[in-house]
């Protein structure tokens, strides 16, 4: 049981890597929290969703669409509710705020659109299972773990090995710095939030694909737990994310299969306070944060 | 000026005539007010609007009552603060609603402190209306006149079910006490052993953990507790990880959304409820194509049940003398309370011969149900 138990634990926590991933991204360009980011996760699920059930696609040309749809709508709110509270040097606090407020108008919209209700994918894309002794392994799992893995390295890569990944690196290190060596550090904000929305996009559609319960709502657990995890893994680092996601993933399926299931989101916060007592500065944090 | 100011006075004296004219010449039913609480947004928006077709359904069918509707999301906090509203600034002389046995339970005090009959047309968990005599009322079946019914016939057609393991949504008030109390004394009095109990939360959407322990446990039949959404995802996450064994649900997963969700998984799930939308009864039969041809999905119970309560308060406000003038108000609700508690033997449009006893709540048939390709089925 507690192999399949890990497996469990896996499936979810890559989904909570890819959201929380996004938030690190944000976080470390410009130090702030994108308060909307389970929002634009709960988008990407719609809308996969609807290029499913209207271009009867697969699964994969619904995570590309996502993909995309969630990288313009992460522009969008970088445009809106971002740049220009940015450019008039608003407070600290003042983007985030316009962010909450990103995030309800985005439920809203959602709810009046494709209406209150939890809906799923439709059964044709019923995954096919695999049992490999004691594991059950459905294929819907193993697109999820290969698209999340793809993914992480894909980011890895392009941080490491891009010239633009090397701007935002920069960019996160100092903007100032950054702009005074003529990057264009407007437009690596622009990128960094395309790059962190598609990731949040495609975890929508992944988790919609496997727990079938895609709704309006959907964003904001999700959105809280992202956030936590990125300060668990250290603020602002993106493989703090990824293992931080994994790691939550596997604490909250074991703590149900061990301990009393329906305590699993306290019981995974207790642990999160637990670990930044110790490491306030995240797991994967390095020293004091700006 | 002078003039100009006789003329106003006379104006106003010829509308009131007027008016008290019509409040003469419009019957007493459609000046008594009647308030309506029910889900239309958040947690069981499904049930909600359901119950808002049958709402307006009752509504064209000449169904003469001015309603007061108020959307109480699920929530029980939302349910408590729209009845005091109910009560103190609509002046309805009796309430329908509200649809959770959550919400249920916490606004029936209200409406006994504020003495307003309060009639909930689903809420199905046991003792809450007994609670709250003499005003609380429920057209609903409790759920322990209607489990062991559904265990009776379940075991029927799985002799082999020996050792059970129950899933249970703890959140949720009904599915909670029919998990934890209502379904296990059902079966332990029928021989079989409860191995374990295992929990979840409305709104949860990951059940591989509990599914991945149920599984762990060997049990020979499953239970399930649950409302529509979370009920529908853990009996596909059940047959995903390749759990065969027959499964049996609380009343909660009722509506036609269940099946959606769940799909192929959802086959062979038996349940319990009054109503059904196969039902071959012409009467229910006639009411089920009305619907139909308003809604693009099939009436669940919660419109079944809306729309009976309401006939039976339509009955209720034509028989009791209620006068809908403000002054009477309270006689008006003590009307109504005395006519409810009376209700023995009433021909419900839909669910049929209902009787409210001591405790309020509503003696019927139950009907023990079963998903065959993809609908619920009645079984014999």
């Amino acid at each position: 049981m507690l192999l399949q138990q890990l497996v469990n634990g896996l499936m979810l926590g890559s989904t909570y890597s890819l959201i929380a991933i996004g938030y690190a991204l944000i976080f470390g360009v410009l130090g702030l929290v994108h308060l909307a980011h389970g929002e634009v996760f709960m988008m990407g699920a719609l809308i996969g969703l609807q290029i499913v059930l209207w271009l009867h696609a697969g699964p994969a040309v619904a995570l590309v669409g996502a993909l995309l749809g969630t990288a313009a709508l992460g522009v969008v709110i970088e445009l809106t509710a971002f740049r220009p509270i940015r450019a008039r040097n608003g407070p600290i606090f003042a983007p985030m705020v316009s962010t909450i407020g990103v995030g309800l108008i985005l439920q809203e919209v959602a709810t009046k659109a494709f209406g209150g209700e939890q809906v799923g994918f439709p059964h044709r894309l019923e995954p096919v299972t695999w049992r490999l002794g004691p594991v059950t392994i459905s294929s819907v799992q193993v697109l999820i773990l290969g698209t999340a893995l793809v993914l992480m390295l894909a980011l890895h890569l392009w941080v490491t090995r891009t010239r633009m990944g090397m701007a935002m690196r920069a960019s996160a290190e100092s903007t100032l710095t950054a702009r005074l060596l003529g990057i264009s550090t407007d437009r690596v904000i622009l990128v960094t939030f395309a790059v962190a929305s598609a990731l949040a996009g495609a975890a929508g559609v992944l988790v919609g694909l496997s727990f079938n319960a895609i709704s309006p709502f959907m964003g904001i657990d999700m959105g809280v737990k992202g956030l936590a995890i990125m300060l668990l893994g250290g603020l602002g680092n993106i493989y703090g994310a990824m293992v931080g996601g994994l790691l939550l993933g596997a604490i909250e399926v074991l703590s149900v299969a061990y301990l009393a299931s329906s305590y699993r989101d306290a019981f995974v916060f207790a642990v999160m306070i637990l670990i930044l007592l110790f490491r306030p500065q995240g797991l994967f944090g390095v020293g004091q944060v700006r | 000026m002078v003039s100009h100011g006789k003329f106003a006075r006379f104006a106003l004296a010829v509308l009131t005539l007027s008016a008290l004219a019509l409040g003469v010449a419009e019957p007493a039913a459609a000046q008594a007010k009647i308030g309506v609480l029910m889900p239309l947004s958040g947690k069981g928006a499904s049930y909600g609007a359901h119950q808002q077709v049958a709402v307006k359904m009752f509504q064209d069918k000449g169904g003469a009552l001015t309603l007061v509707i108020y959307d109480t999301r699920g929530e029980n906090t939302d349910a408590i603060n729209l009845t005091r509203k109910l009560i103190g600034s609509d002046h309805v002389v009796a309430i329908v609603g509200p649809l959770f046995s959550g919400e249920s339970e916490v606004t029936f005090p209200v409406a006994v402190q504020g003495k307003t009959p309060i009639i909930t047309p689903t809420s199905a968990k046991p003792g809450i209306a007994a609670a709250n005599r003499p005003w609380a009322f429920r057209n609903a079946l409790t759920s322990d006149k209607l489990d062991g019914a559904l265990v009776e016939k379940w075991l029927a057609a799985n002799p082999s079910v020996k050792k059970v393991v129950i899933l249970v949504d703890t959140k949720d008030a009904v599915s909670k006490s029919d998990g934890s109390i209502v379904l296990p004394a059902a079966l332990k009095e029928r021989g079989v052993t409860v191995i374990d109990s295992i929990s979840f939360q409305t709104g949860d959407i990951d059940y591989s953990a509990q599914v991945t322990k149920a599984k762990s446990l060997n049990p020979d039949g499953l239970v399930v507790a649950a409302l529509y959404n979370e009920g529908a995802n853990v009996v596909r996450e059940l047959r995903k990880q390749g759990l065969a064994q027959p499964i049996v649900a609380g009343l909660g997963i009722m509506d036609p959304r269940f099946i959606e969700l769940a799909g192929p998984a959802a086959e062979g799930v038996m349940t319990v409820n009054d109503f059904w939308t196969d039902n071959p009864d012409p009467a229910v039969a006639r009411w089920v194509a009305e619907y139909k041809q308003r809604s693009p999905t099939p009436p669940s119970n919660a419109a079944a049940l809306m729309y009976d309560t309401l006939d039976i308060v339509r009955a209720c406000v034509e028989k009791s003398g209620v006068s809908g003038k403000p002054d009477d108000l309270e006689k008006d609700r003590e009307r109504m309370r005395d006519c409810l508690s009376r209700v023995k033997d009433y021909k419900a449009p839909v669910t049929g011969s209902t009787t409210f006893n001591a405790d309020g709540d509503a003696l019927r048939q139950p009907v023990v149900l079963v998903v065959r390709k993809g609908k619920f089925e009645s079984v014999r």
